[in-house]
């Protein structure tokens, strides 16, 4: 390695105004520095507002207004890259510096053939003749390890999927053999089975042709895993900087050790995340009564709280003149219990049918076939209208979207108790009170339920979801991927926070994931999901140390391997 | 970076966001307002009631602006054939307007958001029907379909009300299905399903305060469009009678002097209509504008 | 794609019976043909007897039959008023709305299209703003008032263009055309302008929404950051997405410049469909009024099948769905 870097970053400011005057301003960059030397792997970690995105976005000159480039330097090969012109970036881009975004979906132009996108990509930046061009273009996608090159030149994006489109941004983007490649989130809109050999084409490329690559990623795993530095940003600043090893197992700065604490580890199940400084929650008094209130049915006889027979669940969508019936079989045959107080874990990608089964839980979903027995009681057999609104009360669910699972137009305590008062569990009167408790039991402010959902971040509007769920006093509570929207910090503490109140509540959890290490750490058995079909049941530790079937395995191979902090 | 899931102000602080820095957007909101008003207090500030033709002299007709009348009185704007003063007759007009407009708006969208929301909850046969006659009406243009309706019904302000109706529903009710169909996915609603909360108050307390929106920032352009109908549908002698004219049929009134050189007769009816509507065609396109992301400062330099 | 197609079909075949009934139902409601055609000397036997020959007795739906049937033979009955076929009046006035309608289409494309693109990509600008704001007043302005100043500047003022009638007209493959001739021309200019002032503005709105839509997308960012020139990124990446809502657009707006043309042609005295289906409207020419809206109702409906099917040429995504 020679003495100057690739590309070195000094001080770089970057900020977002926040009203139309821009007196105020949002810092999405602050002071932040940094150097690649050539060929190196670095890694830029961060949790969302780290202005990850925004130092790529910088480096290329697509910082776009209102974004505005306050002070700093950057040096591309000794050479200032602030101030350039467009037409200077231009020459640039692509040609010494390669772009890879987050979702390729969107990133791929929809109108236009990838053959048409990835040439037009090639003749921007070499001297290639429009032949040449397209034979370079096949070689490419095979090089980016896209199986039948030459057809998948004449389809369009939609008409592939995620992890080929990306494969093909890829590939667009080493057309020129740029020097550095910004590559912003590349897996993280990607199912996880693909992830790692998407990672793992990108780094080959990288290798192959000397190519530096700054890799921005909030997956502290799959830094672990491929960068030899890295860089810790929080809101903007620079935190810590270092090996990568250095910096994830022995960090020196009190924030990434709590950020590494969060990670929740796929080696071995840990009681609780062990976060420094977790806000302690405080006691309530006024409704404790209320919501510990012992429910009628006694069930000791029996451990079993509910009991799925046989369940399948087919999609129809009806016929037109045009088209036949068609049926989509989104669960298949599954079967399972869950004892009271335990947490089963459902595990599987996207498609595979575990929310569905939640859902018919729920009763939002029709069941097509088998049974759901919950407290001894078949639930399609619950005809009596009171035995069927205790049942529904008693099952709770903690929603996937924290933007989307509270309604906007109405306060926090009235999301939390609206429901309460509609079927008089509680009296307006004493509505408010409870709601100021419920959010003070999940880690809230008791005055903020009068703010309305907007005003909350991600994670606090998830606890609030939790607030609304404990009202009704439930038994069992489906959660459906409760944390994949969140950042990983606000996850830890906020399945610390599940762990408490489940033990405080005696609340038995069916916990929908698709993350194998939150599943890890959550659950007491675990199901593995594919296609509709559940391959395989066991205790964490069996499924975990020695998972039976092949696509568990494959499932855990695939996982990005991150040790933790190391003790100390 | 800015979370645009975040924005829903209460209404005062939207105000102030959606016209701050917008001079254009203020002056339209302040001549509509004026128009308004003026519209209110016609019969109190209005020189004479126009539709009253005994106050009407004959002598007083065709006079130019600034003419004495025979009481002895000034005709700012000047007169009509029939001696009408036609400050008057433009205030009275504007009232009626803005009057058929208002409730063709209004009656039009609440038919439009009810069986929006209807077809989005209930699906099936009654979201088939519904979204059938929506696309029938989509795929004529208003000012057709209202002519044909005045042709079938006749003209007056009740048909021509029903006429605008029929040209406001139709859009609304699509919006309005769209927007609850994408508020019905999210998780809210399960949450409420769950909790078994009635249907009826789902709709009243969940969906409907949520997908409304769309529609409401819609309202002001189809406010305009009705004026602007209303005005080429009575211009065109098939609107309002002749006994109570709007802004429309005065300005036919006085078409048939404009080649005489008795301008004011249509000019100032005209300039009326025009800056009325294009006082809340500005406030609209804020509206719009501050509504869409996508319209926000982006710039390729 | 075939596929598509057909459904699109099956869809303007069902619009178009639908609004065939609803037009032919809903003119037969009101209005008693019978009294408007007989005058104070008629006895009710005469009555009688001009209700059978207009076929008036039959109950509805077989005058439904009876009509449809002969329209598909090309007969649309007589009308009341002229006492000639009605498609030959329709057939004779058409090429007049015709004319003017694909004049005021090409203007407001022409101009409309690149003034939405400009001032969608410079939107900060002083240029767009400007465009942008007489757009607003442009389409702000009801057309009839558009007309009558129009009338006033060019025509009584400046004297430069005439404000009424056709002027001139030539014969091409058979058919009277205005545009063949100076003449004709100058008397097509007002009528023409006014129908395009507010497709210019239209358009101008459209193509700039609709650039300002796309400029957001990522795909556009990316074009950027793959290095591509910013012409080309303009020329191929905006313009071909902007085309798909632009023909939708287009199509559509087809229907409004016929509807709009009834109130130009009616100011200017233009000799086409639009002023007859007004005078017919006042007449009570039931028979006109039906077939022009009927005729009319079937010209949209096969529009929106051709923008449909233009629209899965353009978009991969509608070609490739099953």
């Amino acid at each position: 390695m020679n003495n100057t870097p690739l590309l070195k970053i000094n001080n770089l400011t970057v900020t977002y105004p926040l009203n139309s005057e821009g007196s105020d301003v949002l810092k999405a960059l602050d002071n932040t520095s940094l150097k690649v030397n050539s060929g190196q792997i670095i890694g830029i970690v961060g949790e969302s507002g780290a202005g990850k995105s925004t130092i790529g976005k910088a480096i290329l000159g697509l910082l776009d207004p209102p974004a505005k480039l306050v002070s700093g330097e950057i040096r591309f090969l000794g050479n200032s890259l602030v101030g350039l012109s467009e037409a200077q970036f231009e020459s640039l881009r692509g040609n010494q510096i390669g772009y890879i975004y987050q979702n390729p979906m969107t990133a791929l132009n929809p109108v236009l053939t990838i053959g048409e996108q990835v040439i037009e990509a090639i003749l921007a930046n070499t001297t290639m003749t429009g032949k040449e061009a397209y034979n370079y273009a096949i070689q490419l996608l095979e090089r980016a390890d896209v199986s039948f090159a030459k057809d998948r030149l004449q389809k369009y994006p939609h008409q592939l999927s995620g992890g080929l489109c990306q494969r093909i941004v890829f590939a667009i983007a080493i057309a020129a053999k740029p020097k550095l490649i910004v590559a912003d989130e590349p897996t993280t809109a990607l199912d996880v089975t693909v992830q790692s050999s998407v990672l793992q084409t990108l780094i080959k490329l990288s290798q192959e042709e000397g190519i530096a690559i700054i890799l921005i990623t909030h997956d502290i795993g799959v830094v672990s895993e491929t960068c030899d530095y890295v860089y810790v940003l929080r809101n903007g600043k620079h935190i810590e900087q270092g090996e990568t090893v250095q910096v994830l197992e022995k960090p020196m700065q009190e924030y990434t050790r709590s950020l590494m604490a969060s990670v929740p580890l796929i080696e071995k199940r840990l009681h609780r995340f062990a976060l420094p400084n977790e806000g302690k929650i405080e006691g309530i008094s006024s409704h404790l009564g209320y919501l510990q209130e012992e429910r009628k049915e006694d069930f000791s006889s029996n451990k079993t709280i509910l009991k799925v027979t046989n369940i399948s669940k087919t999609f129809y969508t009806p016929s037109t003149l045009f088209k036949p019936k068609d049926a989509f079989q989104a669960v298949k045959n599954v079967s399972f219990s869950v004892n009271r107080g335990e947490t089963v874990g459902i595990v599987g990608e996207s498609g595979s049918g575990k929310s569905t089964i939640g859902r018919m839980i729920l009763g939002l979903e029709d069941i097509t076939e088998g049974n759901v027995i919950y407290k001894g009681k078949d639930i399609n057999s619950i005809i009596n209208s009171e035995d069927r609104l205790a049942h529904y009360l008693s099952i709770q669910c903690i929603f996937q979207d924290p933007y989307s699972s509270l309604n906007p137009r109405m306060t926090a305590g009235e999301n939390i108790t609206y429901g309460l008062k509609i079927h008089k569990l509680i009296d307006s009167k004493n509505a408010k009170s409870l709601a100021q408790d419920l959010m003070v039991l999940v880690g809230l402010q008791r005055q903020d339920a009068d703010k309305l959902p907007q005003s909350f971040s991600g994670g606090e509007r998830q606890r609030i979801g939790i607030a609304r769920a404990l009202g009704y006093r439930p038994d069992f509570i489906f959660c459906d991927e409760p944390t994949s929207a969140l950042d990983v910090s606000v996850q830890a503490n906020l399945l610390n926070l599940l762990k408490d109140l489940q033990e405080q509540f005696s609340l038995t959890l069916l916990f929908v994931s698709h993350d194998l290490a939150v599943i890890r750490q959550m659950c007491d058995r675990v199901i593995v999901m594919k296609d509709g079909e559940a391959l395989e049941n066991g205790s964490n530790e069996n499924i975990f140390e020695q998972p039976k079937h092949a696509y568990t395995r494959s499932l855990l191979d695939a996982m990005p391997k991150f040790q933790g902090l190391a003790q100390y | 970076m800015i979370d645009y899931k975040k924005k829903l102000a209460p209404l005062s602080l939207q105000t102030k966001s959606i016209f701050s820095g917008h001079p254009i957007a203020i002056a339209g909101l302040i001549g509509f307002v004026m128009f308004v008003l003026i519209a209110l207090l016609a019969p109190w500030i209005a020189p004479q009631n126009p539709y009253d033709l005994m106050v009407l002299d004959i002598m007083d007709g065709l006079l130019p602006p600034l003419s004495k009348l025979g009481n002895g009185t000034t005709s700012w704007l000047g007169t009509d054939a029939v001696g009408r003063d036609i400050l008057s007759a433009v205030m009275y007009g504007l009232r009626l307007s803005l009057f058929v407009a208002f409730i063709a708006t209004t009656v039009g969208s609440l038919i439009g958001v009810f069986l929006g929301l209807l077809a989005a909850v209930k699906g099936g046969w009654v979201e088939s029907v519904i979204m059938r006659a929506v696309d029938l009406k989509v795929s004529f243009p208003g000012i057709l379909l209202a002519l044909m309706m005045l042709a079938i019904f006749g003209t007056g302000v009740d048909k021509i009300i029903y006429a605008l109706i029929i040209g406001v529903w139709a859009s609304k009710a699509r919006l309005t299905r769209s927007s609850a169909l994408s508020e019905m996915q999210k998780e809210y609603i399960d949450a409420a399903k769950i909790s078994a909360i009635p249907n009826w108050r789902i709709m009243l307390k969940f969906l409907l305060p949520n997908s409304i929106a769309p529609v409401l920032v819609m309202i002001p352009m189809s406010l305009s469009g009705c004026i602007g109908a209303e005005a080429t549908l009575s211009f065109l002698g098939v609107g309002v009678p002749i006994t109570e004219p709007s802004l429309g049929l005065l300005i036919a009134n006085g078409n048939d002097y404009l080649l005489s050189g008795k301008w004011w007769i249509s000019i100032f009816p005209g300039v009326v209509l025009v800056s009325l509507v294009l006082c809340i065609n500005v406030v609209a396109d804020r509206i719009r504008e501050h509504n869409n992301p996508f319209l926000k400062s982006m710039n390729m330099q | 794609m075939i596929k598509y197609i057909l459904k699109r079909l099956w869809h303007s075949g069902i619009l178009a019976i639908v609004m065939s009934l609803i037009v032919f139902f809903g003119l037969y409601v009101v209005g008693d043909p019978v009294e408007m055609l007989s005058d104070d000397e008629f006895t009710e036997q005469d009555k009688i007897e001009l209700a059978i020959e207009l076929g008036l007795d039959k109950p509805l739906y077989e005058q439904y039959f009876t009509y449809t049937g002969g329209m598909l033979q090309g007969d649309f009955g007589t009308s009341f008023v002229y006492n000639r076929p009605v498609l030959d009046l329709i057939m004779e006035r058409l090429p007049a709305t015709l004319e003017i309608s694909l004049l005021a289409m090409i203007i407001g494309l022409g101009i409309g299209i690149p003034l939405g693109i400009f001032s969608g990509i410079k939107n900060n600008s002083r240029a767009s703003k400007i465009i942008s704001f007489f757009t607003t007043v442009g389409y702000s302005t009801p057309n009839f008032w558009q007309a009558i100043i129009l009338i006033m500047v060019f025509a009584v003022f400046l004297q430069w263009l005439p404000a009424s009638g056709r002027g001139l007209t030539n014969s091409m493959f058979g058919i009277e055309w205005a545009w063949l001739s100076l003449n004709g021309l100058q008397h097509m200019a007002l009528p023409a302008i006014n129908l395009a002032i507010y497709k210019i503005c239209m358009q101008q709105r459209l193509a700039k929404s609709g650039t300002q839509e796309i400029l957001y997308q990522e795909y556009m960012t990316f074009a950027r950051a793959k290095g591509i020139t910013r012409n080309r990124i303009i020329r191929r990446h905006l313009l071909r997405n902007i085309l798909i809502p632009i023909v939708t657009i287009t199509g559509l707006e087809v229907g409004g410049l016929i509807a709009f043309s009834t109130v130009t042609e009616t100011i200017f005295s233009w000799p086409g469909i639009g002023k007859l289906l007004l005078d017919s409207i006042h007449m009570i020419d039931r028979p006109v009024v039906v077939a022009y809206l009927i005729l009319i109702t079937l010209m949209f409906v096969f529009i929106n099948f051709v923008v449909d099917v233009m629209y899965a040429f353009l978009d991969p995504r509608i070609r490739h769905q099953k």
